[in-house]
């Protein structure tokens, strides 16, 4: 992707990092899959006799429904305001953004006390809403981005604007759309709460049934590395079709006009009332009724869980999000750099390493970093009387492991963005290697590193497996509350956490919008 | 009552307390000698043993999560000794003790199913704990034959019907009646990945053995149930109309009703041999927690002073014969439960989930 520079070296630092990064994540990977080389062949055969079959289609089925619909519905929202002006543009474009702040399991069990239908196409259709901003905020970048040049010329050509959406702007937003439809297809095929919920059976959830009801830990490890499989290979697939795609758009000589947008006429408002039944269907209905809830538990007085208020719920899920969203962005930061100095293949396993964790689901990923910390705790490394299972930095190592790929990724692009020529300059200047990252790198990549943030936040806010099975005493997020609550259909009371979670994680969601408005490049 | 955790964002591990010499001692004991090391206890929840540092704090891991903390907050006040727990899944909390081993942070695993706290004691991460007043109170089928866990309640699972749309006299007296034809498309029931309809399997293959059970499971299957992950929300179908039968655990209805008034559902007992269907809610002490003499006296005082209290706020029955249930439970009517010992829902459980798997019961 870039011509030879005289020498390259990557500076034993970020080797150091990179190694420790990948270190990190495949050692409780390892811990898991090490059990899996002597294979349950009983467990399995009584699988593949019973119910493994229909986990794997219900598993592919939701999968690819969730991610086209996804994908096909957050391009055109995106498409709609970014290439139309109508009254209300600027509040629509927010609000569809929003519904990523309303958790699938949340809106999940909305949808079932309403309508009562538990099924994969319901799951779909929640799983969807909840989803596609993804794909929505990531289009809405890539179409905002595009050079006008070219649209501006298949339109003075005489081609019609339909024409030219399909055959310009399409094409240059394709590696946005795809990577957006990767994700919601990485976030479906590991869930396991609304899954559960929909009484869908999924690979993912097949997973805890071996493991709980047959108690066979080993066989549900072995399962769980065929969603490592089934998510590696969506990755590699997203990145070659990037990759052979964006050889048209270098990023070298700019063209900063923008396409303009055109004044809504006929038979687009029957697009803007799509867009607007949308955001009802949501995002309006969810909180409304989590509204109602709230307000019955507050008039019972039941505002509190066992463990206590608002506030201390509040008080842990912000602790732990701004402590993996920090862990994450260095870390990310640091893999970044590592594979931007080094040409070797080896450095690049390594960083792709570092994102498998994204793959597996939540409680998997708790299981063997507890396996790890207690191989550590065992050890005596540590001063005496600290231990690392059940403490806080065990479960952010945890929530690291799971989600340092969002880090990764678009601090990846964004540190790729900088042109090789800046670094090329400053070093021939003389700037050190400490000085090309601190000076150049790291200030150009900054909205890269913003949605980076953005990303592991709005993850880890909504998270609760994983901090259900490693949260140490006295930290009790909003999620965890949510789930004690609704585990015992006890909605009224699931009110109210839940509305305090939807505007804690808006704030992860309107950060990442504004990044995008702000003319900041995002990728993942 | 919480929080001994002290912990920063950017990652301060946690330090734990110094396990004073005492319980160490009693640690080390349990852990080497079994049963014979522990302490001697002398009174019922009271006064008893004066070696328990009451400062220091004893460390739940709670699969039962239902207005349990002014049970918790009670004991405090009693005893004076703090509790701290942390909310789960029954299972999770297993697993989690188990892969924690020596360097656990609990010291009493509290759960909602003898399924599982049998299967805590097979991975060797409970210590078998006996006492005059533990065997006083708990009756023999309700806990483990070496004491590593107790019963300290009782939830029995019987058929509930909608008392608008089912005569009386279609009320079946067994859960194999709900395989019947005439239950084509009206019935609701749990998915097998709960831990009540897996025992509730486990006990029938217990009676009717794996054959026998089979034959009962395949006929609900062949019914076309809708599955419904939750007791409460299976009831309000009846009411609402969406479902004609059920199995669910007794206290669900009575807690439904305190809160909401009368519900057009009817709730039998199964009369049929062996009898209805009963887990406990229970809990035993981890062999590595650094507390275990606090965990014995909370275990002694919830099957004992604690015990009342203990039940009623899940309205389940006190598992201790000598305490009274609520009156709503006394209004169900006397029942004959299953006399087969809980512990043997731990070793039934992973045939009863490959039996659900291969009937297609979801």
């Amino acid at each position: 992707m870039s011509t030879g520079r005289a020498s390259a070296r990557l500076p034993a630092a970020l080797w150091a990092g990179l190694a420790g990064a990948a270190l990190l994540v495949l050692a409780p990977v390892a811990a898991l899959v090490s059990s899996a080389l002597r294979p349950e062949t009983d467990v399995w055969a009584h699988l593949a006799a019973t119910r493994l079959p229909g986990m794997a289609v219900a598993t592919v089925v939701l999968v690819t429904v969730v991610a086209v619909a996804s994908a096909v519905l957050g391009t055109a929202l995106a498409w709609l305001v970014a290439a139309h002006r109508f009254p209300g543009r600027n509040l629509l474009v927010w609000l569809l953004a929003l519904p990523l702040a309303v958790p699938a399991y949340v809106s999940g069990f909305v949808w079932v006390d309403t309508f009562g239908v538990r099924n994969l196409g319901t799951a779909a259709v929640v799983l969807t809403l909840s989803l596609y901003p993804y794909v929505y905020v990531l289009a809405l970048a890539a179409f905002r981005d595009q050079p006008a040049g070219a649209w501006n010329s298949a339109r003075t050509l005489g081609c019609p604007r339909g024409a030219a959406f399909r055959r310009v702007a399409l094409p240059a937003a394709r590696p946005a759309v795809l990577a957006g439809s990767v994700l919601v297809a990485l976030e479906v095929l590991t869930d396991v709460g609304t899954v559960r919920l929909f009484n869908v059976q999924t690979v993912a959830d097949g997973v805890f049934r071996v493991w709980f009801g047959l108690a066979q830990r080993e066989a549900a490890t072995e399962l769980a590395g065929l969603l490592l499989l089934a998510a590696a290979a969506l990755l590699l697939a997203e990145r070659r079709a990037t990759r052979r795609s964006a050889s048209g758009t270098a990023a070298g000589g700019r063209d900063t006009r923008r396409m303009e947008p055109v004044r809504l006429a006929g038979a687009g408002w029957w697009a803007v009332a799509g867009a607007a039944g949308v955001v009802a269907v949501a995002l309006v209905f969810p909180v409304a009724r989590l509204v109602a809830w709230a307000a019955e538990a507050v008039g019972r007085g039941a505002t509190a869980s066992a463990a206590g208020g608002v506030g201390h719920h509040l008080g842990s899920t912000v602790r732990v999000t701004v402590a993996t969203v920090l862990a994450c962005t260095v870390v990310g930061v640091v893999v970044a750099l590592a594979t931007r100095w080094s040409r070797g293949r080896g450095a690049r396993a390594l960083a792709t390493s570092t994102t498998l964790g994204y793959g597996l689901p939540g409680p998997v990923i708790a299981l063997g970093v507890l396996v790890v910390l207690a191989a550590v705790d065992r050890t005596g490394w540590l001063p005496r009387g600290t231990l690392l299972v059940g403490s806080f930095l065990g479960l952010v190592v945890a929530l690291v492991v799971r989600y340092l790929a969002l880090a990764v990724k678009p601090a990846e692009q964004a540190v790729g963005r900088v042109g090789r020529s800046a670094e090329d300059a400053a070093r021939m200047l003389g700037a050190g290697p400490g000085r090309v990252v601190g000076r150049v790198q790291l200030p150009l990549a900054r909205g890269g590193l913003a949605v980076a943030a953005a990303l592991v936040a709005l993850d880890v806010v909504k998270e609760l497996p994983a901090t259900l099975l490693l949260r140490p005493f006295g930290v009790d997020t909003l999620p965890v509350w949510v789930w004690q609550a609704s585990s015992d259909s006890r909605w009224a009371e699931a009110g109210l956490p839940s509305l305090v979670l939807v505007v804690v994680a808006a704030v992860p969601t309107a950060f990442l919008l504004r990044t995008v408005l702000r003319g900041r490049s995002v990728a993942w | 009552m919480r929080t001994r955790s002290t912990t920063r964002p950017g990652g301060r591990v946690r330090r734990r307390l110094t396990v004073l010499a005492g319980s160490a001692l009693a640690l080390v004991a349990a852990a080497c000698g079994g049963e014979t090391a522990q302490e001697p206890s002398t009174s019922a929840g009271g006064g008893g043993a004066t070696t328990i540092d009451t400062s220091k704090p004893v460390t739940v891991y709670l699969g039962r999560h239902y207005g349990i903390e002014p049970v918790f907050a009670e004991f405090t006040k009693a005893t004076g000794i703090p509790v701290e727990f942390t909310t789960g899944k029954d299972p999770e909390l297993r697993e989690r003790l188990v892969v924690e081993g020596p360097n656990t942070t609990a010291d009493l695993y509290l759960a909602a199913d003898a399924g599982n706290l049998e299967l805590a004691e097979r991975a060797e991460v409970l210590a078998p704990a006996r006492s005059e007043v533990l065997d006083g109170a708990v009756p023999e089928r309700l806990r483990d034959r070496d004491g590593a866990w107790h019963g300290l309640s009782v939830r029995a699972r019987t058929v509930v019907t909608s008392s608008e749309r089912v005569p009386e006299a279609d009320v079946p007296t067994g859960y194999d009646g709900l395989g019947d034809a005439k239950w084509k498309g009206r019935l609701c029931l749990r998915p097998s990945t709960h831990p009540y309809t897996q025992s509730l399997v486990s006990s029938l293959i217990a009676s009717r053995g794996e054959d026998g059970a089979t034959e009962v499971v395949e006929s609900w299957v062949a019914n076309e149930p809708t599955y419904i992950d939750s007791d409460s929300e299976i009831l309000g179908a009846i009411a609402s109309g969406r479902c004609d039968a059920a199995i669910v655990n007794s206290y669900y209805l009575p807690r439904l009703e305190a809160e909401k008034g009368e519900q057009p559902v009817r709730l039998s007992w199964v009369t049929d041999e062996p009898g209805v269907h009963v887990n406990i809610s229970g809990a035993g002490i981890t062999r590595h927690g650094d507390n275990p003499a606090g965990a014995r006296r909370l275990l002694e005082w919830l099957a004992t002073d604690g015990q009342a209290r203990f039940a009623e706020v899940n309205f389940e029955f006190p598992a201790n014969p000598d305490v009274a249930p609520r009156p709503e439970l006394v209004a169900l009517g006397g029942f004959t439960p299953d006399p087969v010992r809980v512990e043997r829902f731990g070793t039934l459980q992973p045939d009863a989930v490959m039996l659900l798997d291969r009937a297609g019961y979801q």
